[in-house]
Formats: structure tokens, C-alpha cells, sequence
């Protein structure tokens, strides 16, 4: 807590500070002096230099703080008395949360005796802190008071720190693509050094359920991950897309060509909350209405071990939430064919059908087919409708009623439940993840580059 | 080569009954297909509409819920609490000791036989709580209340329930009155167990922080990149490298986020588990590249004469940007920040694996806390085997759609008032 203190008080004192700059500035102008930058600007320059490095270092400090204090506490004979165990984490956190008042009992002995020196500690380190943040802010406050002036360019010193965080906003996308491939390399080479890269890839057994003794059937677990691929494929770039490529072709073929401007004004904001729908939502009605009745379907056709979890209600429901995709990017290909092309056919007696069949459609293919390639990567990637409808049988089957697996249900499911991170069955989750990413990440990039280079080509 | 025969041959050919047939055929291929392309947009809107019907029919019944009369005799029963006890804080705590649930289940017999038992769960101890905090003379005398029934009951008065549900509901029927009223408990509860006391509250309270630490994150950050790369980028293989990671990741699965999150957040920087923090952090991760490619849009759509014109009159090219071209381009922003929002107020996926799964029977007191989302509360439910969770989750849903709506309709409303075109 005496961190937050530090904070405030430097972030009181420099804005004490910036306003006796602004003041100052002021002064000069009011003494008849020509500035070069206004008052506010040395205000905020005086401010930057003073708060900014400081609290960065601070920020720093807090998780160093901690580790520190761990390691101190550790370092006394009651802390080494402790056993090195799975236990020793939550005594820690039971003794510290009694250190910092959070609660006001500890249910361990040993926390108890741990709590004065978790006190002692995090005092000794937060002064450290507080201190250098002190000397830090003050530096820069006594530095930057010092170039105050008439003469002084504050506006373009004001301007660099601005410039510097912009830059720091854009590179936050940079740092998130590296943290999912670092994240997920990371484990996943831990992952395989458990497991034969080469069974992942290519084996057709997934039953990732560790047996208790190691005598068992199965003690291993097996981790090969096409059948799982192959349920994604099945849901989500076969059943799903046989229902929103034609549905969401032709709405868009309607809507840029046939239907009246009223009309496209109302379906289309209509068409696409189909793609604002939560996830859980759709999950929910494939769950609940569509599996029972696709289930009865396939009894009725003489099906007898139709499940209720199948790959086609997830399908098809997925195929619902996707056509909305499919429809706008096929309405921005369309568009971007030029009106000649189409009143030249028109023009030479085709209808209008034809000039769709033979002109227009053509002409917008590329853009069509990146749409759809978004959309497919879209769909593998879909996690809510599948963990609710699709159930957790790995089956390498073509049959629609079956229930089948995918990669994304497998993730949630190796990582909900137990929470140790070194075993083979929770590491495969970020393998699984890896894969998942490439192949989405290929798809995209594939895509967004036929979408571009075709736009390109009619202005 | 031009003789008459010849032109009337040539005219024949346009009205000859080949032809005719042809240009039939043609026509109602043309019908045809217009009517397919109406048919595929009409089955997208009957899917929607089904849905939400659907959802409706099944959640409506979820605001109410049956409540039964029963008389209960205060100085009678084995409840020995003094009134005045009463007026202070722990009130709940006085009265969550005191026997209520004997109380109302010798009421119950009293007034419906030796069947009535099974008639009041739960929910009718807390509502008789709340009761008796309001006016605790209550306690003086015998009086005549209306407490909810069971949820088995409930459902039977419902029309959908079991048989043995059934048996009750008519017995209540008979003997005494029973009624439907408004379920404020499902707008004031958290998460219970059984589904009789459960509500939304925790769940809209945790939506809330979650969804203001995604903003205050990923609305700063989005723009700032935004401009950077709209107004001051040099084009360059740098440039190009973020630009790139940036459309790829408004195009990521969003579970890979919750890895991330589980990887980074969780086992890296040990921050608490399923607290909004956490989930905020990720779901800011998930919808900055969304207002990144919007705010670049909207930027873009500004003319460069705004520009020209400021920069003549000698401000610094960072003035322009920030006095000129942002607020001019905040309305594009906005709306492409609040349809980022309202998917992420949506998502569910991420937060499955940062432990947002968690039964959480009380309001979230701030994003350190434990806490539950409303999409995840929904997965939840829906996930119970009690038969009147079924109706809670369609409930929620309908919450949570009339939230998503409103989000889009706000958004829709911001593009069509604010939108300029130069």
C-alpha cells in the first residue's frame, strides 16, 4: 500500500510543480516577453519529465517488490522450516494477505509466524522503492524547472513524449502477436518434450485422460490430434459453410441487386445482428433446440444411435452466425465491380440473372472466395457453439449425426478442471492452440491478400 | 445480302416460336433466381426471428415466478426473535439463525396438509427475510403471506412441470391462493444453487467492471495507434509489420486470447483468478485491433484540406492531429469502439480459461474480486440439470440480448446522426 502512497504524493508534488511553471511562464509573458511556447505547454513539460519516470519505475518495482519480499521471508529459519510442496504457496499468500490487514485471522499456524516478517519486509522494500522513486521524480522535476524559460521550446519537448507513446500504443499489437506465439511455443516445446511431436501431428488416437497408476491401460494417454482437426474441418469448413456460402451469396446478390434501396436499408442492419449475437446464445439453441430436433430427425430416418450431440446441429448453427460474414463481404466484392461491366451486359440483352451469372459474379470471385476464407477461419476458430452442441467424442467419421470433437472444445476441456501446469494433458491444450493459430493465421493472411490485390485491380 | 427475304428472315428469328420459347425460358430463369436470392435472405431473417422467439417464449416465464399464501403464527412457532433486535445491521444474520425454515414448514402443514411440506424451499426463507427486515412486528402476530413456492412447483403452475410438481401446484390450488408475480429476485440475486434464488445482479455487476477495465484499456490504446500509424507512421517494414499483426488479430480465434491470458496473466504475473481484471486485460487484448481498423477508417475519411488549412495557420502537425483531425474523426471512432464493446461484452470463450467459471453467490465488490460474467453465467446455467434453470438461462439471454441491441442501435443511431460527408 505505501507504493500507492509514493504514487500520490509524487503525482501531488509534480503537479505542485508543473502549476508554479505555468505561473512563472506567465509572469514572464505578463512582463512583456515574447514565448515560445505557451504557458501550458511548460506546465505539461515539467510534469512529464517529473511524474512519468518515476511512476514507470515504480510500476517496475511492484512485481520486483514481491519477488524480493518472497525471497526474504524465505530466507528466515521459519520460512525454510517451511516444506518445499504444492501447500507452500497458499501458506505464502495467507500469510501476506495477513501482513497487508486483508483479513484479520489466519487459518495456519505457520502463516501466522510468517506474517510479522511478510510486515517487516514489504516495509523495508516499499521504503527502498518509495525512496528511489522519490530521488527519481525529483530529479526530473529539478531539471526540467531549470529549462523553463522564455527561450525554451517546451511545445516540442511536450511533442516528443507524445510521439513516444504513440509509438508505444502501436507497438501493443506487436507485443500481444509475440506474447500468443511466445505463450504458446513456450508450453508447447515443454508439451513436447512428453509427448512425440510426431504422434501429435499425425496420430488418430485422442483420449488425453491420464490413468492414475501407471500400470493401467492407457497410462500414457494418447494425444494425436487428427481426429480433432479432422471434427474442426467437419464442422466448421464442410457443415457450416454448405449452409452459409448459398445463403449468404444469394442475400447479398439480393440486396445489391434486386432489392429496393428501402428494403436493403432495413434487411441488412437486420442480417447482421445474426453476427452480433453472443456466442453462448447460439450455443444455447443448438443445445437446446436444434440438437433434440435433429436428433429426432435422424431416429425418424431409421438412424437408431443418433446422439444428441452432432457434428450437424453445431454445424448448421455455426452456419447461421456465419452468414452474415459471408453476405458483407460478397456485398463488397459486388460493389466493387464497375456499373459498366454490368450495363454493358445488360446492354447487350442479358437479364439481369445472367449478368450476375456470367459478369458480375465472376468478376468478384477473388473477393468472394477471401471472404469465404475468412469466414472458414472464422469457424474453426468459433468455441462457444461447439463446447455447448458438438460433444467430446474424438471420431474420425463423414456421418453428420455423429458426434465429433473439435480443437477448440478439447482446449476449454484440458484446461478447465485441474490446475497443474506440468502435466502432458493440460500442455497439449497450448499445442492444440499453436496449431489452431497458424492455421488461422495463414488463412487470414491468404485471405486479406486476395481481398486487397483484387480491390486493387479496378481502381 | 441485303434482299428482303433476308430481313424478314431476320425478323422471323426474333418472333419465331423457338425464340419465344427461349425468351420464356430465360425470363423465369430471371424469376427464379431473384426468387432464390429472396428466399435465402428470408430464411436468414426467419432464423433470427426464430431465435429470438424462441428465446422469448422460453425466458418470459423466467421474470415471474408463483407464490403461494400461508398463514404463519409468529407467537406460535419455535422463531424467538424480539422485533427490536431487528433494527440494526445484522439483522439478516439474527434471523438467518432463528428457524425460519421450521416456521414456514409448520405453516405449511397447517394450511395445506401434511403434503404442504414439500411446498416452500429456499427462496420462500429469503423472501420471508426481507419481509420481516422491512416490518419486523411481523413477528408480534399471526399474519397472512404470499411466499414463492419451490421451483418444481413453480414450473408445474407453469404448465411444464413434473408429476409430482403437478400434485402440489393443484393442492396450493385448492386450499389456499396461488398466484404469478414479478421475480425481482431474479434482477437483485447472484448465482445459487438452486433456481429458485438465483439472479442476474453478480453477473451485470461483473459484466460491468470487466467491461469498463476492456475499455479503459483498449480505447486509449486503439486510437493512439490509430493515429500514429494513420498520421505519423513512415511507411516502412516496421509500419507494415504492425499493420499486418494488427488485421490479424482482430481475425484470431478469441479462445487463443484466453490462452494468452492463462499463459501471461495467470501463470506469468500471478494475478488473481477470475476477477474482472484478468478478464478485462484480455478481452482489451481482443478489442483494440477492432478499434485500431475503425479509428484508422474514420481518420482516413477526414479531408486533407482540414489538415492543409490548420497546418497554414502555423500549428505543429501534432496540433493538427489532436485539435483538428481526432474530434472530427471521434464519432467514426465511437462507433467502431461500441461495436468492439458489444462483442466483447458477448464473448465468452476467453474467459472459460482464466476461470471466469466459477460459482460466485455474491456481487463482485471490484476487479480484484471474484466475479462472473453474464455470458458466463449463462454458460453455467445452461449447463445445470435442474429443469428450471432452463428457463432462468433463456431469462438471462434475454438480458443480455436487450444489452446487445441497445449497444448496436446506439451505434447505428452515432454512424447515421454524426457520419460527415465531404
Amino acid at each position: 500500500m505505501s507504493l500507492m502512497l509514493a504514487t500520490i504524493i509524487i503525482l501531488i508534488a509534480v503537479g505542485f510543480a508543473a502549476s508554479f511553471a505555468r505561473s512563472r511562464v506567465k509572469g514572464l509573458r505578463a512582463g512583456g516577453a515574447r514565448l515560445n511556447s505557451l504557458p501550458n505547454y511548460h506546465a505539461a513539460y515539467v510534469f512529464l519529465w517529473g511524474a512519468v519516470p518515476a511512476l514507470i519505475f515504480l510500476l517496475v518495482w511492484a512485481p520486483l517488490q514481491a519477488m524480493f519480499v518472497e525471497q526474504a521471508v524465505l530466507a528466515t529459519p521459519e520460512g525454510m522450516a517451511l516444506p518445499d510442496t504444492g501447500f507452500r504457496p497458499a501458506v505464502l499468500a495467507e500469510a501476506k494477505a495477513l501482513a497487508t490487514g486483508e483479513i484479520s485471522s489466519a487459518f495456519n499456524s505457520d502463516a501466522r509466524a510468517l506474517a510479522p516478517y511478510f510486515e517487516a519486509a514489504i516495509g523495508r522494500y516499499s521504503m527502498i522503492g518509495a525512496f528511489i522513486a522519490f530521488v527519481v521524480a525529483g530529479l526530473g522535476t529539478f531539471f526540467s524547472m531549470r529549462r523553463v524559460g522564455v527561450n525554451f521550446r517546451a511545445r516540442n519537448g511536450v511533442e516528443r513524449w507524445v510521439m513516444g507513446l504513440l509509438v508505444i500504443a502501436s507497438m501493443v499489437a506487436i507485443f500481444t502477436t509475440l506474447g500468443i506465439v511466445l505463450s504458446l511455443l513456450f508450453e508447447t516445446i515443454r508439451f513436447f518434450n512428453l509427448v512425440n511431436p510426431i504422434e501429435f501431428l499425425f496420430g488418430l488416437d485422442w483420449s488425453p485422460q491420464l490413468a492414475i497408476r501407471a500400470d493401467q491401460a492407457g497410462s500414457s494417454g494418447a494425444f494425436g490430434s487428427i481426429p480433432l482437426f479432422w471434427g474442426t474441418v467437419f464442422i466448421g469448413a464442410i457443415i457450416a459453410m454448405i449452409v452459409a456460402i448459398p445463403l449468404g451469396l444469394m442475400s447479398a446478390i439480393f440486396l445489391t441487386q434486386y432489392a429496393p434501396a428501402r428494403l436493403r436499408s432495413w434487411l441488412k442492419p437486420i442480417l447482421e445482428i445474426l453476427a452480433g449475437v453472443p456466442t453462448v446464445v447460439y450455443g444455447y439453441f443448438a443445445a437446446l433446440t436444434v440438437a433434440p430436433a435433429v436428433r429426432d430427425f435422424a431416429l425418424a430416418m431409421g438412424l437408431s444411435n443418433a446422439s444428441s450431440e452432432s457434428a450437424l446441429a453445431a454445424g448448421v448453427v455455426m452456419g447461421i452466425m456465419i452468414i452474415p460474414f459471408v453476405s458483407s463481404m460478397a456485398d463488397d466484392s459486388i460493389a466493387a465491380v464497375p456499373a459498366a461491366m454490368n450495363d454493358g451486359s445488360l446492354a447487350l440483352g442479358a437479364t439481369q440473372s445472367e449478368t450476375i451469372k456470367r459478369v458480375i459474379f465472376p468478376a468478384a470471385l477473388p473477393g468472394i472466395v477471401g471472404g469465404i476464407l475468412l469466414a472458414v477461419s472464422r469457424a474453426i476458430g468459433e468455441t462457444m457453439i461447439v463446447v455447448m452442441a458438438a460433444g467430446l467424442a474424438a471420431n474420425l467419421t463423414a456421418n453428420p449425426f455423429d458426434s465429433v470433437t473439435t480443437v477448440t472444445v478439447q482446449i476449454v476441456q484440458l484446461l478447465t478442471g485441474d490446475q497443474e501446469f506440468d502435466s502432458a494433458k493440460t500442455l497439449a491444450a497450448f499445442a492444440l492452440g499453436l496449431v489452431l493459430f497458424f492455421i488461422t493465421l495463414v488463412l487470414n493472411l491468404y485471405a486479406l491478400r486476395v481481398v486487397r490485390k483484387y480491390r486493387e485491380a479496378y481502381e | 445480302m441485303n434482299s428482303p427475304t433476308e430481313k424478314l428472315g431476320a425478323a422471323e428469328r426474333w418472333t419465331s416460336e423457338a425464340m419465344q420459347r427461349r425468351v420464356k425460358q430465360r425470363y423465369a430463369a430471371e424469376r427464379r433466381f431473384k426468387m432464390f436470392g429472396m428466399a435465402a435472405v428470408g430464411l436468414s431473417v426467419a432464423f433470427l426471428a426464430f431465435l429470438l422467439v424462441n428465446m422469448a417464449t422460453n425466458g418470459f416465464s423466467g421474470f415471474f415466478r408463483t407464490e403461494a399464501s400461508v398463514t404463519v403464527n409468529f407467537p406460535a412457532s419455535d422463531v424467538m426473535v424480539d422485533p427490536a433486535s431487528l433494527e440494526g445491521d445484522d439483522a439478516r444474520s439474527i434471523l438467518s439463525g432463528a428457524g425460519l425454515r421450521g416456521a414456514i414448514r409448520e405453516a405449511a402443514v397447517d394450511t395445506y396438509g401434511e403434503a404442504g411440506e414439500e411446498l416452500f424451499g429456499g427462496s420462500a426463507v429469503n423472501a420471508l427475510t426481507d419481509m420481516l427486515v422491512d416490518d419486523p412486528d411481523m413477528l408480534m402476530r399471526e399474519v397472512d403471506i404470499m411466499l414463492p413456492v419451490t421451483s418444481e412447483v413453480d414450473l408445474a403452475h407453469k404448465g411444464d412441470g413434473s408429476a409430482a410438481g403437478e400434485a402440489l401446484a393443484a393442492l396450493a390450488a385448492e386450499r389456499g391462493t396461488i398466484d404469478t408475480k414479478f421475480n425481482w429476485t431474479f434482477l437483485t440475486a447472484s448465482d445459487a444453487t438452486n433456481p429458485g434464488e438465483v439472479g442476474i445482479w453478480g453477473a451485470l455487476v461483473g459484466s460491468f467492471l470487466t467491461i469498463i477495465v476492456t475499455m479503459l484499456l483498449a480505447f486509449p490504446i486503439g486510437v493512439l495507434s490509430a493515429v500514429y500509424l494513420e498520421e505519423f507512421a513512415p511507411k516502412n517494414k516496421w509500419t507494415d509489420m504492425v499493420e499486418v499483426s494488427i488485421n490479424n488479430l482482430a481475425a484470431v480465434p478469441s479462445i487463443i486470447f484466453g490462452l494468452l491470458g492463462l499463459a501471461v496473466f495467470l501463470n506469468f504475473m500471478h494475478l488473481p483468478r477470475s476477477a474482472p481484471l484478468v478478464g478485462g486485460l484480455t478481452l482489451a487484448l481482443m478489442t483494440m485491433p477492432v478499434i485500431v481498423i475503425a479509428g484508422r477508417n474514420a481518420i482516413k475519411a477526414v479531408p486533407p484540406s482540414i489538415r492543409d488549412a490548420a497546418l497554414g495557420v502555423g500549428a505543429s502537425k501534432m496540433q493538427v492531429v489532436f485539435h483538428h483531425v481526432l474530434p472530427l474523426a471521434l464519432p467514426g471512432i465511437l462507433t467502431g469502439t461500441i461495436i468492439g464493446m458489444a462483442r466483447a461484452l458477448g464473448e465468452t470463450a476467453p474467459l472459460l480459461l482464466i476461470g471466469m467459471r466459477a460459482f460466485v453467490s455474491s456481487p463482485p465488490t471490484g476487479i480484484m474480486s471474484d466475479a462472473t460474467v453474464l455470458p458466463m453465467q449463462i454458460f453455467l446455467w445452461s449447463d445445470e440439470v435442474d429443469r428450471g434453470f432452463v428457463e432462468k438461462t433463456s431469462a438471462a439471454i434475454i438480458v443480455l440480448l436487450l444489452f446487445m441491441l441497445a449497444m448496436n442501435a446506439l451505434a447505428i443511431y452515432l454512424r447515421n446522426r454524426f457520419e460527415q460527408r465531404w
